[in-house]
């Protein structure tokens, strides 16, 4: 099924010193459908940053693509001249970053913020057109007093509201994607839910991409789920199918830590161990060492990737039973 | 909630900064209306070393030349040579400082080594052979200062920007599609503007120290006055050690080099306290 943005086998790695390039992400492949939100779920290090970065093309200087495509709208990203990419960020692609207090400029007022995306991409309205916009939008974030705010500068904004002003940011142009790298992490948990509730309103409008380790998140506003493991997808499908059947055993891990209020826990459950660096990277599956059903084959050959169900796939080597549509 | 004052009103509150900033106003001023002040000093004047009066406000030299007309006509040319210096810095020290520091890689690395090859010379010797082999003239001893000291200039913008360019909202706005050009010049402009300006005001201040010191050497303009002229030719005739001591003769622009300086350090603290927006509420 084509979606409006498609990663196909797209691998990248990282230049080291000695000039190797040690992979990172490997033959990731998965989809964003128009008008859906999608959550990316993964530990830290799986990165899930990473993916959203080879989006906007704005990879740290000593990463190296290694192959693979990311289509958007039936284009290829990596294909695209740095100028055109220019023009679809802010536009057509947008991005919300995870820290609020350090992602607007501490000298340049909010309104001047807003409206230069504007302005960049739509250079053929006024300065008053653009203030009446700029203004709209502040208004549709919920942020009181938009006329007086419009003037002010960050440090004016507590941290809830600086989200919504990187949120009205980066929506403002109305984007056909919109990012969100841990939008809620640095928030606490009454602000979360406000920014949560924004961002499935602005939705509406076109597709969202999720980052997140927070499940609980994710059952709130995405219709898909991809869960990432030391840069390989391990399983993706349809909310509805993973949450109900997760299958790989690092899903299964990931849904049995969450803490939960009916059952009386002494302890909750961990997975063992950690994502290892990307140095340490297994030829086979690379969460065997942690994985409680692994065997010897987990650790040298890349497990195939196998269709549970028409909206459900899964990369592992154990047997499980096929579901029709689920 | 917290009202936020422009700059201007930031400013003008802040006591050290509108100090410094008379002075230098004053200084400009005194500089560009010297015409209109006082007429050229030239030749010779008929009432030798004369106390401050009411004619002399800050006497007369050997040569029976108004101290304060040498003195305001200084001012016009220290003026100028700090003006042209700091142009010739900024021009090339502020664009080679912003690009090393953002787009790191072989261009970084190459201005980076060229800065520190400058920063190695040694810049009075060097001055002086270049003022030498370039011949006196006020604004080869401008353009001189300035070549020697866009290095610690590009040093200071480079160094601020390579930390406001790891910023996140250096990233937010890239994501946004702002292009580079705008980025570095008002992105991360904006945000280093503070130390660079109180370096350019360091530049000024050094510029009109680097002048006198080689007018006094005598490699500065004989033909122009300025401030280190004046003291070159109190040094020649002896003023210094003279008894009765001719006092007004060098303490005056002794004086205007040291108010110059303090003023364009005053100005440029205040500038940078105030360019913070997080500064301006109380």
């Amino acid at each position: 099924m084509p979606g409006l943005l498609e990663f196909n086998n797209y691998s990248m790695g990282f230049l080291n010193d000695e000039g190797q390039v040690i992979n990172m992400m490997d033959n990731v492949s998965f989809a964003v459908q128009e008008g859906r939100a999608v959550g990316i779920v993964g530990e830290s290090g799986c990165g899930k940053s990473m993916t959203t970065l080879s989006i906007m093309r704005l990879l740290p200087n000593n990463a190296v693509v290694q192959g693979g495509v990311i289509n958007f709208q039936g284009t290829n990203l990596l294909a695209l001249s740095q100028e055109s990419m220019e023009e679809i960020r802010g536009k057509d692609i947008a991005m919300i970053f995870q820290e609020p207090m350090t992602s607007l400029n501490p000298v340049l007022s909010i309104g001047f913020q807003i409206g230069e995306t504007l302005q960049r991409h739509q250079p053929a309205l006024s300065k008053a057109e653009i203030k009446e916009k700029v203004i709209e939008q502040l208004r549709m974030v919920g942020i009181p007093n938009p006329e007086k705010r419009y003037s002010q500068f960050p440090h004016q904004f507590s941290g809830g509201m600086r989200q919504r002003v990187m949120i009205a940011m980066a929506t403002i142009c109305h984007p056909k994607i919109l990012i969100a790298d841990e939008p809620t992490t640095a928030l606490d948990v009454t602000i979360q839910a406000q920014v949560l509730d924004l961002m499935s309103k602005l939705k509406v409008n076109g597709s969202l991409m999720l980052i997140t380790h927070n499940l609980g998140i994710v059952v709130e506003i995405c219709d898909d789920v991809v869960v990432m493991y030391a840069g390989r997808v391990v399983e993706s499908g349809s909310m509805v199918e993973i949450f109900d059947h997760p299958t790989h055993p690092y899903t299964r891990g990931l849904f049995a830590a969450i803490p939960t209020l009916t059952h009386n826990q002494d302890e909750l459950y961990t997975i063992p161990g950690s994502v290892p660096v990307s140095t340490k990277f297994l030829p086979g599956c690379r969460f065997a060492p942690r994985c409680t059903q692994a065997m010897e084959h987990c650790y040298t050959q890349v497990p195939p990737e196998r269709e549970l169900s028409p909206s459900h796939l899964v990369n592992c080597w154990l047997e499980f039973e096929q579901r029709g549509e689920g | 909630m917290i009202e936020s004052r422009t700059f201007r009103e930031a400013f003008f509150r802040n006591r050290l900064a509108v100090l410094g900033l008379i002075g230098v106003v004053l200084i400009a001023l005194t500089g560009i209306l010297a015409p209109i002040l006082r007429e050229y000093p030239s030749g010779y004047g008929s009432e030798l070393y004369n106390q401050p009066s009411a004619k002399y406000p800050l006497g007369s030299d050997s040569m029976g030349l108004d101290i304060f007309a040498e003195v305001i006509w200084g001012s016009r040319s220290s003026f100028y040579i700090s003006l042209m210096a700091v142009a010739v810095a900024s021009l090339i020290g502020i664009p080679a400082g912003l690009i090393s520091g953002y787009y790191k890689g072989w261009i970084g690395e190459v201005i980076d080594g060229t800065v520190d090859i400058f920063l190695t010379l040694p810049t009075l010797p060097l001055m002086i052979i270049i003022a030498a082999v370039m011949g006196p003239s006020i604004t080869n001893v401008a353009i001189v200062i300035g070549l020697l000291a866009w290095p610690s200039l590009a040093r200071i913008t480079r160094n601020a920007t390579l930390k406001i360019s790891e910023m996140q909202f250096i990233e937010a706005a890239r994501s946004l599609g702002i292009n580079s050009k705008a980025i570095l010049f008002k992105h991360i402009f904006l945000n280093i503007a503070g130390p660079v300006l109180v370096n350019l005001t360091l530049v000024m201040a050094t510029a009109v120290l680097a002048e006198s010191g080689l007018s006094f050497l005598g490699l500065g303009d004989p033909t122009t006055w300025s401030w280190g002229t004046i003291l070159k030719k109190a040094w020649d005739a002896g003023a210094i050690i003279d008894t009765p001591n001719p006092w007004w003769w060098w303490l005056s622009p002794s004086l205007f080099i040291t108010l110059y300086v303090v003023c364009f350090n005053m100005l440029g603290t205040g500038i940078n306290d105030t360019l913070n927006p997080k500064n301006r509420e109380d």
